[in-house]
């Protein structure tokens, strides 16, 4: 009697503990695809059955559960068909709209890594100083791919590495050589034109010009500021991000000066931009080439770059646009 | 002639707490010097800060000069009562002429700057506690018994009527004792100041006060002239220690020798 | 007395009106004037009148503000490491313009954009939180009670700030982070004519305290037994301090070290008693903030640096010298 007693209560107990506790730690789990299990314990992954499905193989390097916390390499993902590899995605990424409805983990400051983990990626684009991140991944043996975050000519060459990475590279050299094509009809068009010095502005506190944030000398709106055919007056600031005091404006004394607003919800009006009026002896002021841009393809380094330098060069030379 | 009264006042800290005082009535006379025992928390401190008029009592009242401080503004209480708290702490660098100048506030009109006669007054009381050779030191870099001569220098400059006095040899050693204790003999030998002192060391009550009201729990003990309040059995009442009083034949005053705990 | 202050006013004339002429253009004072040249076209009077007359004008009201509300906390809280942020006021008014970076709130009134607002209002919800506590004390506010309700607030204001920062993406916070880091830049007369009447008033009331703050700051019942309302007069330098330090950091952000410091060196240089260290530290802390914003100008290449780092990496070493000199 009593031995029947503590077996079911024993019995009871486990049931319980199994239906509370899904088993996790060590045990069988389904993978994503039919036909392939894996067996996961602390510090190993071994797969249990070869991948037989069509996706690319685990042997070829190619990654099929794939978590970006970075909005240009997400957008550079879906912009090369790989986007329904895609579990999870950063804080900050918010196209194409497919995004809206992926898991959320963190961004460049506040990495989310048990649910990074807790998702079992088979490769996580991280930015290249998240090296706390990377430790921990490496720990975890989870792949990973550093992302720098530089000038123009880089983010083809980003898209190419993450295509190859993924598995899919002919769509990234598709999409890549896209975006060289849009460039250079860029360049092209604006070719023999005059170039306005240009300032870009991407902050300033609204109705007024103090903390006026512009775009230094370095880094891809730079770039792309040149290849739209204009003279960046900051060029010389080997600084990505610039606080700028109205002197330096002034004395600058730029042709055109660009705004961009990027925010989602933004409705900075055109009215905000008479804040410029100020600075009457400016040549942008003084010919009304004050120009507001609105887009988030202005701040993501990622496929939309070739459309948003395109927008410059339609803004500095209109006529070369037709 | 009294210049100071406490009419039965009453004093408690919270509005529902524990009375400090309950029905204490003092009489300073003028020109005298009156002694404040009691132990700890017997609301000595209390009760100096409300003859001084900075705390308001709950009932009874403080009549000075025959009027009563109530009806009076702050600063003319200040021109006639100062007070000699235990310890004085500058958070800044002010020199001891400054300090001294300080106690000439009540007698300003609100934007008027200290004059010749104001410097005139604080120098003279400086020379009257003998730190006259101080004016110019830092304050804070002063000795105790220099620190506390220069606030009664302070307090003279406000007010040479009557001085209220917290403690004022508790943390000095004795050389400044007996400095203090001549000083403030001879300022009311000298002035007529009248003064009020609380403490708890009963050789200086002894040496110093010509009268002594002893405070007890918020109560008045005894009171009256030293010689007769300052007994075995008040001072067991007091204390609750056998002590032993004795007029010192050299020292001319009483002085009182704690023997042990009473049971 | 009278002729050191003198010489601290004369020392901040010079420097306001060589301000404007220096910086990291060159202009000719003569073209600045030439009236024959329509305003739109003069570069140099633009530098100077747009760039930057208001930059010094706003210098001089920011430090100003700070210094005097330095030496009134540091009178009443007696404590000589007080700041205008003890209280944690400027805390409070970081807040009101992080909530306004943060969510974007981009409306500007009268001319006035709502960060400077949001920043006013916040550091007047700090004040409204020690008021209520001075209040509620009876026979004026225990200094300690005071000291550690604003450490309070100014560690929950802190605590706010960052969760709102949190909730904004990274360019809002790297605004945010910009904003704390102060900015005279402002480029326009407006912003420093409305901080005038609040600082101006401000400043008219606390000259009324000098006496008061000595004797304060040997205690409260050191002060109340010389005659001193206490309660009335820690009531108006409260609320005339908070009004110079919202309006200081509502024009200029939160410029750290000006209030703690310039207190510190005009004291060591004119001695304790208030009378002559209000005016002096009025005067002393905008020359400091205009020769601070000087430098943050025309030190470090177009880019500039923000004032706030050029005050902590001035003011430092300059009191330890001042120190040495002193105590040697």
């Amino acid at each position: 009697m009593r031995r029947r007693a503590l077996r079911t209560i024993v019995a009871a107990t486990v049931a319980s503990l199994a239906a509370v506790f899904p088993v996790r730690s060590v045990g069988l789990q389904a993978d994503g695809d039919p036909g392939s299990v894996r067996l996961q314990a602390d510090r190993a992954t071994v797969r249990l059955k070869p991948d037989t499905t069509n996706r690319g193989t685990s042997t070829d390097g190619g990654a099929h559960r794939i978590i970006s916390i970075i909005p240009a390499t997400t957008e550079m993902l879906f912009a090369m068909g790989a986007g329904d590899r895609v579990v999870a995605v950063g804080s900050y990424d918010r196209f194409p709209a497919a995004v809206e409805q992926l898991p959320r983990v963190g961004a460049l400051l506040d990495p989310n890594v048990e649910r990074i983990l807790s998702l079992r990626p088979d490769l996580v684009i991280v930015y290249g100083t998240q090296n706390d991140l990377r430790t921990q991944l490496d720990r975890a043996r989870v792949p990973y791919f550093p992302y720098v975050h530089r000038g123009l000519p880089d983010i083809t060459q980003t898209i190419r590495a993450v295509g190859d990475r993924v598995g899919v590279s002919a769509a990234a050299k598709t999409l890549a050589d896209g975006i060289e094509k849009q460039l250079a009809d860029v360049r092209a068009r604006v070719a023999g034109a005059a170039r306005p010095k240009t300032l870009l502005v991407f902050g300033r506190e609204s109705g007024s010009l103090r903390n006026i944030e512009a775009s230094g000398g370095v880094g891809f709106l730079h770039d792309m500021l040149e290849t739209a055919g204009g003279i960046d007056i900051l060029g010389d600031l080997k600084q990505q991000s610039v606080t700028l005091s109205t002197e330096v404006v002034l004395a600058r004394a730029p042709d055109v000066i660009l705004e961009l607003r990027y925010a989602r919800g933004d409705t900075t009006a055109a009215s905000d931009l008479r804040a410029w009026d100020a600075l009457a002896s400016v040549p942008a002021v003084k010919n009304r080439r004050v120009l507001l841009l609105q887009g988030e393809e202005f701040v993501v380094p990622g496929p939309r770059v070739g459309a948003a330098t395109e927008r410059l060069g339609r803004a500095l030379h209109p006529d070369r646009f037709k | 002639m009294t210049i100071v009264e406490a009419n039965d006042v009453s004093f408690a800290y919270e509005r529902d707490g524990a009375r400090v005082l309950d029905r204490v009535s003092v009489r300073v006379p003028r020109g005298g010097i009156v002694g404040l025992l009691g132990p700890n928390g017997s609301g000595k401190t209390t009760l100096l800060r409300l003859m001084s008029g900075t705390l308001t009592p709950a009932s009874g009242g403080i009549v000075l000069d025959g009027r009563s401080i109530t009806a009076m503004p702050r600063r003319e209480i200040a021109r006639r009562i100062a007070v000699v708290p235990q310890e004085t702490h500058s958070a800044f660098d002010f020199t001891a002429l400054e300090i001294v100048m300080m106690g000439r506030y009540p007698h300003l009109g609100a934007f008027e700057l200290e004059g010749a006669a104001d410097l005139a007054i604080a120098r003279e009381a400086l020379a009257a506690t003998g730190t006259s050779r101080l004016e110019a030191r830092r304050f804070a870099t002063l000795s105790g018994g220099e620190k506390q001569r220069v606030v009664i220098a302070s307090a003279l400059a406000q007010a040479s009527e009557v001085l209220l006095l917290d403690e004022p040899t508790a943390s000095l050693d004795l050389g400044f004792q007996l400095d203090i204790t001549a000083l403030l003999t001879r300022l009311n030998a000298e002035r007529g100041v009248t003064m009020v002192v609380s403490t708890h060391d009963l050789n200086l009550a002894a040496a110093l006060c010509g009268s002594l009201v002893m405070l007890r729990a918020g109560h008045v003990i005894a009171a009256g002239d030293t010689r007769s309040v300052l007994t075995n059995r008040n001072v067991r009442a007091l204390y609750g220690v056998d002590a032993e009083v004795v007029d010192h034949p050299r020292a001319r005053h009483l002085t009182v020798v704690p023997l042990a705990r009473a049971e | 007395m009278a002729a050191t202050i003198a010489g601290f006013g004369a020392l901040t004339l010079l420097v306001c009106l060589a301000a404007p002429l220096v910086g990291t253009t060159s202009i000719h004072l003569a073209r600045v004037f030439d009236r024959t040249i329509p305003f739109t076209d003069n570069v140099d009077a633009q530098v100077f009148f747009v760039a930057r007359l208001p930059r010094v004008l706003a210098a001089i009201l920011v430090g100003s503000s700070l210094a005097v509300a330095g030496v009134v906390f540091q009178a009443f809280l007696r404590n000589p490491l007080a700041s205008p942020d003890t209280l944690g006021l400027s805390t409070g008014a970081t807040l009101g313009a992080v909530i306004v970076i943060t969510f974007h709130i981009d409306t500007a009134v009268f001319g006035i954009s709502a960060v400077p607002i949001a920043s006013f209002l916040g550091a007047a919800i700090a004040l409204g939180i020690v008021w209520a506590m001075s209040v509620a004390r009876r026979h004026g506010t225990s200094t300690t009670v005071l000291l550690l309700a604003g450490v309070a607030l100014s560690a929950f204001f802190g605590a706010l700030n960052r969760l709102v920062q949190v909730l904004g993406d990274f360019t809002d916070t790297f605004r945010s982070i910009r904003w704390m880091m102060g900015s005279l830049d402002v480029g326009s007369y407006t912003d420093v004519a409305v901080s005038f009447v609040p600082i101006t008033a401000a400043l008219v009331a606390v000259a009324t305290l000098p006496r008061v703050l000595d004797l304060v700051s040997l205690g409260t019942a050191a002060a109340e037994s010389r005659g001193v309302d206490v309660r009335r007069a820690e009531r108006l330098a409260l609320v005339s301090a908070s009004v110079l330090t919202g309006s200081a950091v509502s024009l200029g952000g939160p410029i750290p070290f000006v209030g703690i410091i310039v207190p510190h060196i005009v004291r060591l240089i004119v001695g304790a008693d208030h009378r002559v260290v209000l005016p002096a530290a009025a005067l002393f802390g905008g020359t400091f903030l205009v020769l601070c914003d000087l430098l943050a100008r025309t030190a470090f290449g177009a880019a500039g640096m923000p004032v706030g780092a050029v005050t902590a990496l001035l003011g430092g070493p300059f009191f330890l010298w001042l120190l040495f000199r002193r105590f040697r």
